[in-house]
């Protein structure tokens, strides 16, 4: 048989064709599940490129734009320093980010949510006497930058998670289309025919006990007629010994076999 | 007229040298060829006529910061060497310059200080135009107290910290508000100085520099109040920040010290033409109180107020060259450019990130 499917090392017997068959079924029941759970899979996957190549893209231009009211925010300080005074003025983190699990098709995806802190912001004050506008709205741009960014992480994350599944579910597949099956079903072959075999053998060894017994049979016919007609002749020769070539070969077949069918 | 006869026994060299620097600035087509650009080697080579020995040692494509780094290592080295050449009041009146800047350092300072951090790293984030020689002295400081008093005897600041700061005051305010009463503490002192200075009063340096601080008194009074809206800065607070003297002093501050909101704002500042028309200029009688010059990619016309300050910063400056006899063109001068290197640095980081529709944004003051 193909591909190296080779057989599963049992014994031919009818028990263990029992076993094979129920095999061979439940194999084909998986093989079907496993498939509609690949497609559900490829589909969220195929989903799931898709928002992250938007999400990428928009985080392309909100990127640009922050890094821009950066440059802004320079402009209109006049200096370097300020990065670093906002730097260390933040003491807790305003912007969060939270955790759950998605469920698709028996896969935990991992979804993280961005939410804000309530309450003022820790450096509301940077640039009180000059940018402090710019300060303001670039922390809004960066604001909007991060959520991207947190939205293209649980996506990247979900990406990864779905793709190794993905594989492992198609690998599965793959293993119970093209071994598992195909090896069930040479051993189920292979059971069959050494079960005829077997049959044939038994007939023929039938069939060959028969004929020894018929055989052993006709021998101690051919024996017992043979005796009998001793017996007769012997009866003959005292009866009448003048009239012996007359009614010793009335039929002429003396020399004849006795046929065995 | 006294002045005009005696003047140039004492600053005629330095004022000499500082309109030769003033011409070196960069003109409204050298801005226009810069906006030409396609890359920072381009913006440096097109600067290479009025920075050429500075920019040099830059490596090809140079980052944005580092452009702006070495652009202000010439405004530094020309201020050095005028402040070697000033005598007497000159002297004084640069020094004078330097404590804005000061006022920058130590903030950072403290906050370093605040936050335990090696303060000696943070000495090469300094203005280099406010260091004192005195400076590293603070970088000993390990707690506030520590700081606070070597800022007392070290630092030229002290006038400034006396009296309205304690040591306590540096751990429990803001940086922003010690910053901002430094500032404010700053200005009045300037603003004494230039009108009451025996070498100074009664001259056009007086005049000049007057009609300067109070702008840029009442432009702090008008910025930390927009930018005080929706922070936790009380308004009595709010009221000892502004500067005890300019044109909205005392009925404007007033006003503005009581303002909830850029309406507010608008009324305060009613009295002064100037100010009302810039108000007008950027929209904000109603609304939004964010400046438009950070409205996004949008492209915005309207210029935001602080765009609109810098640009008056611009004109006076400028206008304070029409003037002879004074040290004011000094300062004129540090501030025209000061703006050129933000106009630089602005147009580098436009070119650098390819946002060419913003790149108009610059202030061309010739």
């Amino acid at each position: 048989m193909s591909s190296g499917a080779g057989r599963e090392p049992v014994f031919p017997t009818r028990q263990s064709l029992g076993l094979m068959k129920g095999k061979l079924k439940g194999a084909q029941v998986g093989h079907d599940l496993l498939k509609r759970k690949s497609e559900a899979l490829t589909k969220r996957f195929r989903e799931i490129t898709k928002r992250i190549d938007d999400a990428k893209r928009k985080m392309g231009r909100v990127m640009q734009i922050a890094a821009f009211s950066l440059a802004e925010v320079t402009y209109a300080t006049g200096n370097d320093g300020i990065k670093y005074q906002i730097t260390e003025s933040v003491r807790t983190a305003k912007f969060r980010v939270r955790t759950r699990q998605e469920n698709v098709s028996g896969v935990f995806l991992p979804q993280f949510e961005s939410w804000q802190m309530e309450g003022a912001s820790e450096f509301g004050m940077t640039g009180l006497g000059k940018g402090g506008q710019q300060v303001a709205k670039s922390r809004e741009t960066y604001t909007r930058a991060v959520e991207t960014l947190v939205e293209l992480a649980s996506l990247q994350t979900a990406f990864v998670i779905l793709d190794e599944v993905i594989k492992v579910v198609n690998r599965r597949v793959n293993a119970i289309e093209h071994v598992i099956i195909p090896r069930t079903e040479n051993t189920i072959k292979y059971i069959n025919s050494e079960l005829d075999e077997l049959d044939r053998e038994e007939f023929f060894r039938l069939k060959k006990v028969k004929n020894v017994k018929e055989r052993a049979a006709a021998a101690e016919e051919a024996e017992r007629m043979k005796k009998r007609r001793t017996n007769s002749d012997k009866e003959n020769e005292d009866a009448d010994s003048g009239q012996t070539d007359g009614a010793s070969n009335m039929l002429g077949d003396e020399g004849d076999e006795d046929v065995i069918f | 007229m006294a002045e005009g006869m005696f003047y140039n026994v004492t600053g005629g060299y330095v004022e000499g040298i500082v309109r030769g620097y003033r011409n070196q600035l960069l003109t409204g087509q050298n801005y226009g060829n810069l906006t030409q650009c396609e890359t920072i080697d381009d913006v440096k080579l097109q600067l290479g006529p009025s920075y050429g020995d500075y920019l040099a040692a830059l490596p090809p494509n140079p980052s944005t910061s580092a452009l702006a780094d070495k652009t202000m290592d010439k405004l530094v080295a020309e201020f050095r060497y005028l402040q070697a050449n000033a005598t007497g009041s000159l002297a004084k009146f640069m020094e004078y310059l330097t404590y804005a800047y000061m006022i920058d350092n130590v903030a950072l300072l403290i906050t370093g200080t605040l936050h335990e951090r090696d303060t000696r790293e943070l000495l090469e984030r300094c203005h280099p135009l406010g260091w004192f020689e005195t400076m590293p002295v603070l970088c000993v400081a390990t707690n506030i107290e520590e700081l606070y008093n070597s800022v007392l005897i070290e630092t030229p600041l002290a006038a400034y910290f006396k009296g309205s700061l304690s040591h306590q005051d540096l751990d429990e305010l803001n940086i922003e508000i010690i910053r901002n009463t430094l500032y404010k503490n700053y200005l009045e002192d300037f603003y004494r100085f230039v009108t009451e200075e025996p070498g100074i009063k009664g001259t056009p340096t007086a005049d000049v520099m007057v009609e300067v601080l109070e702008f840029e008194a009442d432009r702090r009074s008008i910025n930390i109040t927009l930018n005080s809206f929706g922070t936790e800065l009380s308004k009595q607070d709010r009221k000892k920040l502004y500067p005890s003297f300019g044109r909205l002093h005392p009925e404007g501050t007033l006003m503005l010290s009581r303002a909830d909101d850029a309406e507010g704002v608008r009324i305060a500042i009613d009295g002064v033409q100037d100010y009302r028309t810039m108000m007008d200029q950027t929209g904000m009688g109603g609304g939004s109180g964010l400046g438009n010059q950070s409205g996004g990619i949008g492209g915005d016309e309207g210029k935001s107020l602080e765009d609109l300050f810098y640009l008056k910063e611009m004109e006076i400056s400028k206008l304070a060259f029409t003037y002879q006899f004074t040290h004011a063109v000094v300062y004129a001068w540090v501030k025209l450019k000061e703006q050129e290197i933000r106009n630089i640095t602005w147009i580098a980081e436009c070119i650098a990130q390819s946002q060419k529709d913003r790149i108009g944004n610059y202030i061309s003051v010739f």
